[in-house]
């Protein structure tokens, strides 16, 4: 018999803010997290936005000591792995270690770290450079460093799939669970801005902006022309249930499902990306026993790609038929721009937070109606809502779709 | 529960291009290692590494770049691998059940290192539209997807050095839970000039040779290449008439939290994920016959390995034959315990153990039976291969003889 997976701890480092309160009350107040950036020097390029993190103060999280020699994204998912920690109120006297498991989605991982070190290997008398700067030369070093500061015994993966990254590190922990291998997994994702990221981007031809219009993140919008890069951490705690009851620790949801496919390398036409989307959104409400009449609420993928939104929208209506514009869908890239590998746990924590207020945020700065999407896109303000099941989407342009249906704790 | 079984295996190694050829070299215990080629040593202490050499490129990718790269090694390895699988140019199935997981330490480090050397005075240099497009790991199943027309589930595993054995791991998962029918796994790694002195500044490379649990041993070196294995359900092989190598039971994962670069000094890590695997693979520690070491020729690495073993498998670990192939190839960083699973299934088939070579003096802290220089013929019906990578990521797996 399978294990049942609940959600026991959220952390959050965010362009909305740090912490799940903060993040969460900026959604719902309709702030934006996204400004011209102020960490990279982009006089030679066009597009200037990003949803930095701004407000994090990773001494309260991981104390001061050797705290200058972790990088960003280590201060990013060593600051929301401890709120998540902290918010499961999980013993940290190390009783746990051997059950607990840390997976983590990352698209790049550590790169910009490792290409800094050798731009200064470029620059300097190679053999002089101290081995101090090259920790993080392996993409995982982040997750290296979190599960030796927390102990973390059980296992350690990094998983890398362009923007479902997330998605499918939290469904890979929920799997392993479900499988026994662990009691307790700390997952979710970690991306940081770097002018790397924002090259590939920039040179790929994603970013808004880049055709010469103004830059904003639009999702679903008429006028969307790609989206605005962002970083972040969030991280969830997977607990097997009945772990989680013994302890009577606080049950945020449950982990229901998990659906991911792919479309492939080739040019594949839209339709057939629509069916992959489509797909993957089915495979996750099977996997989770939850019927398509009872989703409650969607949130997207949506981050202002002309095509990419038009396909998602598609495989929702595909999906759901008549449904479709009943159920309420939000984008909460909208105001937190596209975080990449952290994107799904991002929305993971928003539909978490969702499921336990009866609150779904609005998507910002949706102004003009794209007469091709038909659904009950939430705007203007949040949408008050008992919420069972949710469904989360996670799709990029690389062809990689993966869902998540979380759902309120049925006992 | 569906079995696992492997049908395909693809190597591009320092001692070889080709399964065949580089196991004739494991066989022979040739030294891959040579003076560095591909980027300038002469600031360093140590000049040489263990490249692949005689590789050659036949066929045209997308973006694809002039030197050597790990897509242009993955693609090699899957299509030797495809082709002993049978699946190569058979198109009939539905491709949706065909799934890819890649392990890597450093992705596409190397064309970005290249083109930023061309110009030194700004990061933004090393990044042109071809850099932007091979950089991200997930190019590496990109690749594979459209050449090989896999269009299920993927995963690039960034583990370091345990990354391929934590492809397999996934696999295995997707496999017994039949959500594929195939999966195409492995890893693949190049020598960037980063990890190279990463390495070097650590003092953890060998000038010379790799020398793994020998007394005087120095270091590890470093390698690249590819290795992939064809992994599919057993009733989806069976019903195709694949021909069977090896049956893939069972994985342990762990992780020391312990140390960024120092493994856990009794080993602990070690000591779950092998006795995990063996869980999992329903086997006594008595049955192993043959285990792939993940011996780096560091001087932490083998005595912790060694203690860890003995750990294990008690007075039995004197028993079992135990070598590193990294004495040959060195160290394939995120490629190794793919390279070294396809060795696992390599001793299965044909019954021969390969050595680790420039054995000369025991360490009396190392004390199991390493397969000293020369290769030896054992019938071996379970093989068990180790990987643990830096910041106490481990992943071992076992392979077994289809009975």
């Amino acid at each position: 018999m399978k294990k049942r997976v609940v959600i026991t701890g959220l952390g959050v480092v965010s362009p909305l803010g740090c912490g799940k309160e903060a993040f969460w009350n900026n959604l719902l107040d309709g702030k934006s997290g996204i400004a011209p950036m102020s960490t990279l020097d982009l006089s030679p390029y066009k597009c200037k936005l990003g949803g930095e993190v701004r407000d994090l103060k990773p001494e309260v999280y991981l104390g001061s000591k050797g705290l200058k020699y972790l990088n960003k994204g280590t201060r990013f998912l060593g600051s929301a792995a401890k709120m998540a920690i902290d918010d499961a109120r999980l013993p940290t006297d190390g009783s746990l270690s051997e059950q607990m498991g840390i997976v983590i989605g990352s698209s790049l991982g550590n790169f910009s770290e490792t290409t800094d070190y050798f731009y200064e290997i470029i620059r300097n008398n190679p053999s002089e450079l101290s081995p101090m700067l090259s920790y993080d030369v392996a993409l995982n070093s982040s997750i290296n460093y979190v599960s030796v500061i927390f102990k973390i015994k059980g296992l350690a993966r990094t998983v890398s799939a362009g923007f479902t990254s997330s998605t499918d590190a939290i469904g890979d922990a929920y799997k392993m669970i479900q499988r026994d291998m662990a009691q307790v997994i700390v997952a979710g994702g970690v991306e940081q801005i770097s002018i790397d990221l924002y090259l590939i981007f920039y040179l790929r031809g994603l970013l808004s902006g880049l055709d010469g219009t103004q830059e904003a993140s639009l999702p679903f919008d008429k006028e969307r022309n790609g989206f605005v890069m962002a970083e972040g951490s969030y991280v969830v705690i997977l607990e097997e249930f009945q772990h989680a009851l013994d302890r009577g620790a606080h049950i945020y949801a449950e982990v229901k499902g998990f659906g991911n496919t792919f479309v492939g390398g080739k040019d594949h036409p839209a339709e057939v990306r629509m069916c992959r989307a489509e797909k993957a959104m089915r495979e996750a409400l099977e996997d989770a026993e939850v019927k398509k009449e009872d989703v409650d609420f969607i949130s997207a993928n949506a981050n202002g790609c002309k095509m990419q939104d038009a396909i998602e929208a598609k495989a929702i209506q595909s999906l759901f038929g008549a449904g479709s514009i009943r159920i309420p869908v939000s984008a909460i890239k909208s105001n937190i721009g596209e975080s990449y590998g952290t994107a799904g746990a991002a929305q993971l924590i928003s539909s978490i937070m969702s499921i336990n207020t009866g609150k779904i945020p609005h998507i910002m700065n949706h102004t003009k109606k794209d007469q091709t999407i038909n659904l009950n896109l939430i705007i203007d303000k949040p949408l008050k809502k008992e919420i069972q099941n949710t469904l989360i989407n996670t799709m990029d342009y690389d062809g990689n779709n993966s869902c998540l249906v979380v759902s309120r704790l049925c006992k | 529960m569906s079995k696992v079984v492997i049908t395909g295996l693809g190597l591009v190694t320092p001692v070889g291009v080709g399964v065949r050829q580089s196991w004739e070299s494991f066989i022979q215990g040739r030294n891959g290692a040579n003076e560095m080629k591909s980027f300038d040593t002469s600031k360093y202490k140590v000049h040489r590494s263990c490249e692949a050499k005689n590789f050659q490129w036949d066929f045209e990718l997308k973006n694809q770049i002039k030197e050597n790269t790990i897509h242009k090694y993955v693609y090699c390895a899957a299509r030797e691998a495809l082709q002993e699988s049978g699946l190569l140019h058979d198109k009939k199935f539905n491709r949706e059940r065909f799934g890819i997981a890649i392990g890597t330490l450093a992705a596409e480090l190397t064309p970005f290192e290249r083109l930023l050397r061309l110009d030194t005075s700004k990061k933004d240099n090393g990044f042109d539209k071809i850099v932007a497009a091979v950089y991200p790991p997930n190019s590496i199943t990109n690749i594979l997807s459209k050449n090989f027309d896999f269009e299920g589930p993927t995963m690039i595993s960034l583990n370091a050095c345990s990354s391929g054995n934590h492809a397999i791991a996934w696999a295995y998962d997707r496999l017994v839970d039949n959500k594929v029918d195939v999966v195409m796994v492995g890893g693949g790694d190049m020598i960037p000039q980063t990890e190279f002195t990463h390495f070097h500044n650590l003092k953890a490379l060998a000038p010379e040779r790799c020398q793994p649990f020998d007394k005087n041993r120095q270091g590890l070196m470093i390698g690249e290449g590819a290795g992939i294995l064809i992994m599919e359900r057993y009733e989806f092989a069976k019903k195709r008439g694949a021909a069977i190598i090896a049956e893939m039971v069972g994985y342990g994962l762990s992780c020391d939290g312990f140390h960024m670069t120092a493994p856990h000094p009794e080993g602990d890590g070690a000591v779950k994920c092998m006795s995990d695997a063996l869980k999992m693979a329903n086997i006594s520690s008595a049955d192993i016959g043959y285990i792939n070491a993940h011996g780096t020729g560091t001087p932490h690495n083998d005595k912790t390995e060694t203690t860890a073993i003995k750990r294990v498998f008690g007075e039995g670990a004197y028993r079992i034959p135990c070598s590193s192939t990294k004495s040959m190839i060195g160290h394939l960083m995120g490629a190794a315990s793919a390279v070294e699973s396809v060795v696992c299934c390599l001793v299965l088939r044909h019954g021969v153990v390969p050595p680790t070579i420039n054995y000369e003096i025991p360490d009396p802290e190392c004390d199991l039976d390493y397969v000293p220089n020369a290769a030896r013929e054992v019938k071996v019906d379970h093989a068990l291969n180790n990987s643990f990578a830096f910041g106490g990521n481990n992943a071992t797996t076992i392979f077994s003889r289809m009975g």
